[in-house]
């Protein structure tokens, strides 16, 4: 419709003022930022070229954080997306009670991260922790015995985790895909003899594409960032097991117990995080084009 | 199924009573395999959706027991109710502060979010101008961006506007960072508003600030009020931010002074408490889900699929 131009101005102002310079201006500031090398808030900077990104690519704990990122993007997210999809088929097969089950599947989304750690910190606890507890009374030893925060495999279980907080956003997300899709595809698919497997690869995923990629994107996207679980889950001092970009970032940068405070570095990683944040949005969006069908 | 409902009613009057017993029978048959054909969807669903019920209700317990009988009698209802754990929790660990940190500044977040945003959403989804959409996918991109890429820039501007450590400067920052998203929610739904109504209001004789105060804004306030409640829940259970730029424990939100309980338990061996401090951080999310959770849920689902 038509409207003043002062009436543009006076509405978008002050949310892109806001955005500009709590947002934009910070995120442009953090590309000058990774060539200096800067070793506290009070101090002096110095111009230091590409030395920050030289030193990312020898630092093993960086790519040690990467591989972890990646790790939670790949293996995670195909866990994620299998259970989602198994689940969307056992809501839609007829049972009753779909919306209640979808519902208690989402609940951990909306619960504080801090709540979800300490939870799951107390399901794992060596010494009196819920799976011990499940174990000792059910007489299985070796479960009981078995160390899930030991350094080889505390970030297999805190992938554990994050994933069942995960499942539920994507099934609710999938299922809305799936629910729109007409009946009369799924009768046809019968009538020619498909059984369900068949249904789900002929029928739901070719309709469900242009929600199943969104939800691919959200959550690699979300993957890159992850910060707040992994460094939630031990506290202060947290093992190098369970690196994220965004937590190494931090650490370089904060890392409160041991003060480091480069922050020329750590604004580096956080290029390199950026990076990989468009390098993976395109990558999807190449793999991930079809021709959407309308129906 | 293969069951014909017609068929059994005809055979009421049908003096053959044993057509009727076995057309029962069958149709009961048939429920049955319906039944056994579901068995493995209902232990997969079900199987998750207790486990999570199960983890909450087992916290939610714990809280009221005493430290002892979290270790001992793990498995037994509490016999008497330590609600004492909760005011310790709330009073000596001051997590009730902590907890009126986070409603002031979520509350005020929220506000300033939807203040900001709403008539930003309105022009850029509605009014035809130069720059419409390169100012649309400059909002967008911001959902793009790492929030992590923000922590040290950002902290020596707030240091500067000597904002960093207050509760001020965070709902500036909690302000700031939420505007793509919502500005993205918001703007589909002013999109999907009709427009002869816009039409009808300027014939009658509104202004085009009236249009929308009087008009757009009331028929978006669904759209409103799910921005709203996804704002109050992301920075209710907020952490990453807070903890950049909260240092003194005065100024902490709940979640970080879950967190710095969390990590004094190492010492004080104090898991009740803990358990109180879960369920006094998790209740009011809990309590709006229970009543909004299909709202939620479609407005997650609002963007994905149109």
């Amino acid at each position: 419709m038509r409207v003043r131009k002062g009436l543009i101005v006076l509405f978008l102002l002050p949310a892109s003022l806001l955005y500009f310079f709590f947002f934009l201006l910070p995120a442009i500031q953090a590309l000058q930022y990774s060539f200096y090398e800067w070793s506290g808030f009070g101090e002096e900077k110095t111009f230091v070229g590409f030395a920050n990104y030289a030193e990312i690519f020898q630092d093993k704990l960086f790519w040690l954080s990467f591989r972890n990122t990646m790790f939670i993007l790949l293996v995670g997210g195909v866990v994620v997306f299998t259970v989602a999809f198994l689940m969307t088929i056992a809501l839609n097969s007829g049972i009753k009670g779909k919306k209640l089950f979808r519902s208690l599947i989402f609940l951990p989304n909306i619960i504080a991260t801090i709540a979800l750690t300490t939870l799951w910190a107390y399901i794992y606890n060596p010494t009196f922790g819920l799976i011990k507890n499940i174990a000792e009374a059910l007489g299985l030893e070796k479960l009981s015995n078995f160390i899930w925060t030991a350094p080889d495999k505390v970030f297999w279980s805190v992938l554990v985790a994050i994933i069942w907080i995960q499942v539920g956003y994507y099934l609710v997300l999938l299922m809305a895909g799936v629910d729109k899709i007409p009946k009369e595809f799924y009768e046809a698919a019968e009538i020619e003899g498909a059984n369900q497997i068949q249904k789900f690869f002929i029928v739901t995923v070719p309709l469900i594409w242009d929600v199943l990629s969104i939800a691919i994107v959200l959550y690699s996207i979300g993957a890159l960032k992850i910060f707040e679980f992994p460094y939630a889950f031990y506290g202060q001092s947290v093992p190098s097991q369970l690196y994220t970009i965004g937590i190494y970032l931090y650490i370089m940068g904060f890392g409160k117990r041991y003060p480091i405070y480069r922050l020329g570095y750590a604004t580096a990683i956080g290029v390199m995080l950026l990076l990989s944040v468009v390098i993976i949005f395109v990558i999807l969006r190449t793999l991930l084009k079809r021709d959407v069908l309308e129906y | 199924m293969g069951i014909d409902i017609k068929d059994n009613k005809m055979n009421i009057n049908d003096p053959n009573n044993n057509q009727e017993k076995i057309t029962r029978r069958s149709a009961r048959i048939g429920k049955l395999l319906k039944w056994l054909k579901h068995i493995p969807s209902y232990l997969f669903v079900g199987f998750w959706s207790l486990f999570t019920v199960f983890v909450f209700g087992w916290i939610a317990l714990s809280s009221l027991k005493a430290n002892r009988a979290v270790f001992k009698e793990a498995w037994k209802l509490p016999t008497e109710l330590h609600f004492e754990n909760f005011v310790k929790a709330w009073s000596v660990v001051n997590l009730g502060d902590y907890f009126m940190n986070s409603v002031i500044v979520v509350f005020a977040s929220v506000f300033f979010i939807l203040l900001v945003s709403a008539p930003a959403a309105y022009i850029l989804s509605r009014v035809k101008f130069k720059g419409n959409n390169l100012i649309s996918t400059i909002f967008t991109a911001g959902m793009g961006i790492p929030f992590p890429l923000l922590f040290i820039p950002l902290f020596v501007i707030m240091a500067n506007l000597k904002l960093s450590d207050s509760l001020v400067g965070l709902t500036i920052v909690y302000v700031s960072l939420s505007i793509p998203f919502t500005i993205f929610i918001l703007t589909g739904f002013f999109g999907s508003l009709p427009s002869e109504l816009e039409e009808s209001a300027i014939i009658d004789g509104c202004t085009d600030y009236q249009v929308f105060f009087r008009i757009m804004l009331p028929l978006a306030s669904p759209g409103l009020i799910t921005a709203a409640i996804f704002n109050f829940i992301g920075l209710w259970n907020e952490y990453q931010l807070a903890l950049i730029f909260i240092n003194t424990d005065k100024n902490r939100t709940i979640s970080l002074g879950l967190y710095a309980l969390q990590n004094a338990m190492q010492y004080t061996g104090d898991w009740v408490g803990l358990f109180a401090g879960i369920v006094i951080i998790i209740v009011p999310t809990i309590i709006l889900y229970i009543f909004l959770s299909e709202k939620m849920i479609a407005g997650i689902t609002m963007g994905a699929a149109k």
